[in-house]
């Protein structure tokens, strides 16, 4: 450009009207356009299509299609799955079977199943069926003063004095058992109407944790159960064993009298 | 006056010649900078299109979505997953946490009560707890019980019961032991887990609901086996007393030959 400037200079200095001759070049200059086209307009339109088209189809149909994955998946939520009405429908069938059984069950598991008459065996009886802990302490003193104290030594053979002594201790650890096992079903009485009663409350968020405790205090449950079982299977092995032991005794005594007999055979 | 014809030629040529050259470097397509080119408004329509475009095919779904994704977190927030019912359900098991442990201590009350000392061992042994003390059982067992009578003492089909007696009642106190320290391992465990639901979201309480179900399980088995324990011992209590039936019977059968050899005799 400089040098075509330069040229035009020289050429026009060549003649007088150089004014007039630069007046026709600036003009022409700025007439000239300042950067050339780099694409033709064919280009560009084709390019606005494509972006168009890109729009429109490629990410529109996409997030209408999101839009109705979206849809329907919240309508499948919220109108199958967890259908409000239904959860609110569960909660009012938690809260109406807890009013029909509840107090009916209650009634029945309270009803008092004493049956004795006299005066020793109604403290005993109602020691054990007390289920209370505390209680537990008296009752072997009201045992021996309704099944007697194991004899002395002087009034029974040592056999037969560990027998009963045995027979009292396993039959006394049951009772035991049983007042602390009653003790405990009515604390698992009372965690499952908890469970029951916040279940009314529950939303299917916090409904599997509620049956996690509820499986958690069954556990504690069956535990407790092996252990009444536990003490039923002392008891029934001690009552076997105690029949076997007479079959022995009875042996013994038979061995005892054979030889007394030839004794008094053999010796008359 | 020709000098100034000349000197007119001689500008006009000049200007013709400045204006040719300008025109021959001109370029053959030039964009004008003055006034608007129908490229401009191609654009700017192209440039509307796009942008009404993206109002109405990006845009709006995008909103939409949005007050779906809103919509759905509501929902589960609010219905779903609250976070009240959430927190209260970890309250009750930190409240059950309590009451387990009332119970565990219940349990452990002492309810031993033997007074000689061949019933102490063995009533000490039995309530242990202890998988450890299920050796001594036999020991403490045949202390209080005895053993065996000597082959001299009675016939073989009474030894035979006698023994066998002996074998199903120290199994069964043996198997009293052995579940009772499984039913405290049971405890322990539900604890430890109710310990773990305290602290758990909705997401893994379905999975420790899994493990109590397996404790469960678990427990009902050992609870299955004791049972099966306490059949054994009744089954062998029936079958002594078929034994002594049957022992009676021979015995007077016994009895009733020797009585007829006798009468026989004495005729």
């Amino acid at each position: 450009m400089k040098k075509y400037l330069q040229n035009l200079a020289a050429f026009a200095g060549k003649f007088q009207h150089t004014k007039h001759i630069f007046a026709l070049v600036v003009i022409s200059l700025c007439l000239l356009p300042g950067t050339a086209r780099a694409a033709g307009l064919s280009d560009i339109i084709t390019l606005l299509t494509t972006i168009t088209s890109t729009i429109q189809n490629a990410i529109g149909g996409v997030l209408t299609g999101i839009q109705t994955l979206n849809n329907t998946v919240n309508n499948f939520r919220q109108q199958i799955i967890w259908p409000v009405n239904a959860l609110n429908q569960t909660r009012g069938f938690i809260t109406s079977t807890r009013a029909q059984y509840q107090g009916l069950m209650n009634q029945i598991h309270q009803i008092k199943n004493n049956s004795a008459t006299l005066r020793n065996p109604t403290q005993l009886e109602s020691l054990y069926r007390s289920a209370l802990a505390g209680s537990i302490a008296q009752l072997e003193g009201s045992y021996t003063t309704v099944y007697s104290p194991v004899p002395l030594a002087t009034d029974a053979k040592p056999i037969q004095r560990d027998l009963m002594d045995m027979d009292d201790a396993l039959a006394m650890g049951s009772l035991k058992t049983a007042v602390l096992s009653d003790q405990t079903t009515s604390g698992m009485l009372g965690l499952a109407d908890s469970i029951e009663q916040q279940s009314a409350t529950a939303s299917p968020g916090s409904g599997p944790m509620l049956a996690t405790e509820a499986q958690i205090a069954s556990l504690e449950s069956q535990a407790y159960l092996t252990k009444v079982l536990a003490s039923e299977l002392r008891q029934e092995a001690a009552k076997l064993a105690h029949e076997n032991t007479l079959l022995k005794q009875s042996a013994a005594n038979t061995r005892n009298l054979e030889n007394q007999i030839q004794q008094v055979l053999t010796h008359p | 006056m020709a000098g100034r014809i000349w000197k007119l030629a001689r500008n006009i040529a000049a200007t013709v010649v400045g204006l040719a050259i300008v025109v021959m470097l001109l370029p053959t397509k030039a964009r004008s900078q003055l006034g608007l080119d129908p490229c401009c408004a191609i654009i700017s329509a192209g440039l509307s299109s796009i942008s009404n475009l993206l109002s109405s095919a990006v845009a709006k779904p995008l909103g939409a979505i949005q007050q779906l994704e809103q919509q759905a977190a509501n929902f589960e927030q609010q219905v779903v997953f609250p976070i009240a019912a959430i927190n209260q359900a970890r309250g009750l098991a930190t409240q059950f946490q309590g009451q387990f442990t009332q119970m565990k201590q219940t349990f452990q009350l002492p309810v031993a009560s033997a007074t000689l000392p061949a019933p102490q061992q063995l009533e000490q042994t039995l309530l242990s707890r202890s998988p450890g003390s299920v050796p001594q059982v036999t020991t403490n067992y045949a202390a209080l019980y005895g053993t065996v009578m000597p082959a001299t003492d009675a016939p073989q089909p009474v030894r035979d019961l006698v023994d066998m007696t002996d074998a199903e009642a120290q199994a069964a106190m043996k198997k009293a032991v052995e579940i009772d320290s499984l039913a405290d391992l049971e405890l322990k465990a539900a604890e430890q887990i109710n310990q773990q639901l305290a602290t758990a979201a909705p997401g893994s309480a379905a999975i420790l609901e899994a493990q109590a179900s397996a404790w469960l399980v678990r427990a009902n088995a050992y609870t299955q086996s004791a049972m099966a324990e306490l059949v054994r011992v009744r089954s062998i209590e029936l079958a002594n007393r078929g034994a002594q039936l049957k022992f009676s019977t021979a015995h007077t059968t016994n009895l009733h030959s020797t009585g007829s050899q006798m009468v026989q005799g004495a005729h």
